[in-house]
């Protein structure tokens, strides 16, 4: 474990002065955001931290021990953390894992200040492991503070929020660049079954682990409508797919030069997925096959799971901690549970059309009507466009969700969305309900659902950030902050 | 009745939802029991004139203009051309507006040549795809990303742009509208492009569900280049008038947000102007300069 006395011989004196004040200044803005409730405190701390000591970062991951794994990519990359943190935890490691969407600069500063002692430095514990889930836009400058990253996880990248990351395209030059900056024993641990991820950044000599789905029964039978259709890496050309598992992830290979998917070390081999609330998985490594029952549905899920115990794998950890996947608990806004006035509802957030559509897929996977609230919400300003929403598969679930509530400052344009998908039509408007605002939303679609039965709420993030100030002001769930605490290894 | 819908390049030119505009020309059409052919030609694929009442094409990136220029250019052009001036109707949204002109200028490489539809041409001084973006802000700052409302006929159409070029319009062209919020072609008050039943336009969100005067036109040129004349019986739009009140509501929203901006940047500048004269007569030259540049940052940065 050179590397934290490497680092620390490199500052100063006053170098360590600095460190040290801009962690209590940090802790201290921490403190302060709690107690004025101003928001969850999730990224002040950590531009506190960074104004003082715009080092500190950099300073305090290489102090970790045990180096740091990256997780990074569109969706998945906070359920894959949680995931590969119970396998760690099962084999005697203490991840450092940043909040779950605090995924910039700034929130994995705030994750390191939590961390640290008022003395500047991480606390002394051999078995600490950084473990944090990276925004794929704020990829390059991350890894210019994490400086030799254990590995890096690169979930799939799909078209998300073209007002924020702009194309795919531009998305995976930006992480290409930043990969071609790391070490050479960074380990990349790659979704063979996108072809934007399975080959990034192909003149890298680093150690690449492919995991992927092999199970023939998962595959759809044609194209994915939700598919946004990569053309090849290496030569642009038209690719054809042998088997597709969603969007635009399945058995690719270019017709022109002959490029194809890799064959995966960590495979799915088999799985069940008709489960509305789980899913059994059986997931073969080069070392052993293991029979997992995750407690998340759909196949989004199971990418997730492999990406997890891909990265298990690839970090050396005893295969006998797998099955602590088992125990990941659903965090905040994927599938989380709270139990209201009798209803167990389901909180499920999706950001964009391969996340909305997936997440549908996922609960209706049992092809049984669900009741359910759908939100779309904009940030004006920030990122107006749902323009999306048009990309989400909604016609085959015509019927699925019976007297729908439409909610979010976006909802009239969601509800014109399901009528043209068929839902409702020209003056009559098929049981759906639109009522902009969330808790009146709510409201409507708990009095819509019979007595003891679930509910589901399937939204864009501020929606559900509404409600759940909501709830947690009656006291149905707890403040975020509390929930992160318990999740993460913070201290206070 | 039965109209022909040709896409090209659905799966490459299809930026963001632009199958909505396909969606709502079927349903609008099935609502009013009018059949639908929707052909979808790909790279390589013919189009024949007189099997297309309606071309569509989407939006994309560079990458995906690059792609499909040289076909749409050589092996569609031409059929493209006849039918519009045979009546047909036509869409073409964002990156498939460009192409649909003369030519379009990319920040790679040569310049594209276009369809030559429209009296028209489109100059990107960057692009998103350059290596000289080191980060997602940079790249955003030469775009135009926003609410975008235009007057066309006697209705307002709305919707949202994101665009990386600036679209010019020749001495022959007539714009689809004139721009009541927003940017549209390049900021001269100007949207889109109009050129018998054929449209071109930045409009996206996508263009046609929030707007369905414009797909009733497009779906009446069809039904009478069919038909001789079209009898489009009204439909119950209130879902879809719901959608765009909310949009218009919102782009008066960013523009009262960016006029605020505005004032308050003209205030501080003039208040920046009277501050240096007072200071200029209180003080002497050298520390006057000094508080000069220190007024002139913190000014700056609002």
């Amino acid at each position: 474990m050179t590397v934290p006395s490497a680092s620390r011989a490199q500052l100063g004196a006053g170098g360590w002065a600095r460190r040290a004040l801009a962690v209590s200044a940090g802790k201290a803005a921490r403190r302060g955001t709690r107690r004025l409730g101003q928001g969850n405190g999730t990224t002040v701390p950590g531009s506190v931290t960074l104004a003082i000591d715009p080092s500190a970062l950099a300073g305090l991951v290489a102090e970790i021990p045990r180096g740091a794994v990256l997780v990074t990519g569109s969706n998945g990359k906070g359920t894959t953390c949680r995931m590969l943190a119970e396998i760690m935890r099962a084999s005697g490691l203490h991840p450092v894992v940043n909040a779950e969407g605090a995924n910039q600069r700034t929130g994995l500063a705030t994750t390191m200040v939590a961390r640290a002692a008022l003395t500047g430095h991480l606390p002394p514990d051999s078995g600490a492991i950084g473990l944090f889930e990276v925004d794929e836009g704020s990829f390059p400058e991350v890894v210019r503070q994490v400086s030799r990253p254990k590995a890096v996880v690169f979930t799939n990248l799909f078209r998300d929020q073209l007002d924020r990351y702009l194309e795919p395209a531009y998305i995976r030059a930006l992480i290409e660049q930043a990969m071609q900056t790391l070490p050479g024993q960074t380990a990349l641990v790659l979704n063979a079954d996108d072809p934007r991820v399975a080959f990034v950044a192909p003149e890298t000599t680093n150690p690449r682990l492919y995991f992927g789905v092999e199970d023939p029964g998962l595959c759809r039978a044609g194209a994915d409508p939700t598919s946004d259709f990569p053309r090849c890496p290496r030569c642009a050309g038209e690719l054809t797919y042998t088997r597709v598992y969603y969007a635009h992830l399945g058995h690719w290979a270019c017709r022109d030069c002959g490029m194809a998917r890799p064959r995966p070390q960590v495979r799915l081999t088999k799985a069940d997925l008709t489960g509305a609330y789980s899913s059994h998985l059986l997931i073969a490594t080069p070392a052993t096959e293991s029979a997992l029952e995750i407690p998340l549905p759909g196949l989004y899920n199971a990418y997730n799971a492999l990406a997890a115990v891909a990265a298990a794998s690839q970090c050396d950890l005893p295969e006998q901690s797998l099955p602590a996947i088992e125990q990941t608990a659903t965090a905040f806004f994927r599938m989380e549970k709270v139990r209201v006035a009798g209803h167990d509802v389901y909180l499920a957030l999706a950001k964009n059309a391969n996340g909305y559509t997936e997440v549908l897929r996922a609960v209706l996977s049992d092809r049984q009507p669900k009741h359910m609230l759908l939100g779309l919400g904009d940030f004006p300003g920030k990122q107006p466009d749902t323009s999306w929403i048009w990309d989400v598969d909604f016609a085959p679930l015509n019927g699925l969700i019976p007297a729908p509530v439409v909610s979010g400052n976006r909802a009239a344009d969601l509800a014109v969305r399901l009528k043209y998908a068929g839902w409702a039509g020209p003056g009559h408007d098929g049981g759906m309900a639109i009522e902009p605002d969330p808790v009146r939303a709510f409201q409507a679609a708990l009095a819509r659902t019979p007595a003891g039965q679930p509910m589901w709420v399937v939204s864009t993030s501020g929606v559900l950030w509404e409600l759940r100030r909501w709830l947690a002001h009656l006291g149905y769930v707890r403040e975020l902050w509390r929930e992160q605490t318990g999740a993460g290894t913070w201290q206070a | 009745m039965r109209i022909a819908v040709c896409c090209l390049y659905p799966d490459i030119m299809s930026t963001y939802g632009d199958r909505g505009n396909l969606e709502t020309v079927l349903r609008r059409c099935e609502w009013r029991n009018i059949a639908v052919d929707v052909t979808e030609l790909q790279l390589g694929d013919r189009l024949m004139p007189d099997a297309a009442d309606v071309i569509m094409i989407g939006g994309g990136g560079e990458s995906q203009q690059h792609l499909v220029a040289a076909d749409l250019c050589k092996i569609k052009g031409e059929a493209i051309r006849e039918a519009v001036a045979r009546g047909a109707a036509a869409l073409a949204v964002g990156a498939g507006y460009e192409l649909f002109g003369r030519f379009c200028q990319p920040e790679r490489g040569a310049e594209l040549r276009g369809v030559g539809l429209f009296d028209a041409w489109t100059i990107r001084e960057n692009a998103v795809l350059s290596g000289h973006y080191g980060t997602i802000s940079d790249a955003h700052s030469d775009r135009v990303i926003g609410e975008l409302v235009v007057r066309w006929r006697d209705t307002l159409l709305v919707g949202f742009e994101n665009h990386g070029g600036g679209t010019y319009l020749g001495a022959a062209a007539q714009p689809l509208g004139q721009v009541v919020s927003g940017r549209g072609n390049n900021g001269d008050g100007t949207e889109g492009v109009i050129l018998g039943n054929a449209v071109g336009t930045y409009l996206r969100g996508p263009c046609l569900p929030k707007n369905p005067a414009l797909a009733d036109f497009l779906i009446g040129a069809a039904v009478s280049r069919r038909y001789g004349a079209a009898d489009l019986p009204p439909l119950a739009d209130d879902l879809e008038e719901a959608a765009r009140a909310a949009a218009m509501r919102r782009a008066q929203e960013a523009a009262r947000t960016a006029r605020a901006k505005l004032r308050r940047s003209a205030l501080s500048r003039a208040g920046l102007a009277e501050r240096r004269r007072i200071s200029a007569r209180r003080r002497p030259a050298g520390a006057d300069a000094v508080k000069r540049s220190g007024n002139a940052r913190s000014g700056g940065s609002r």
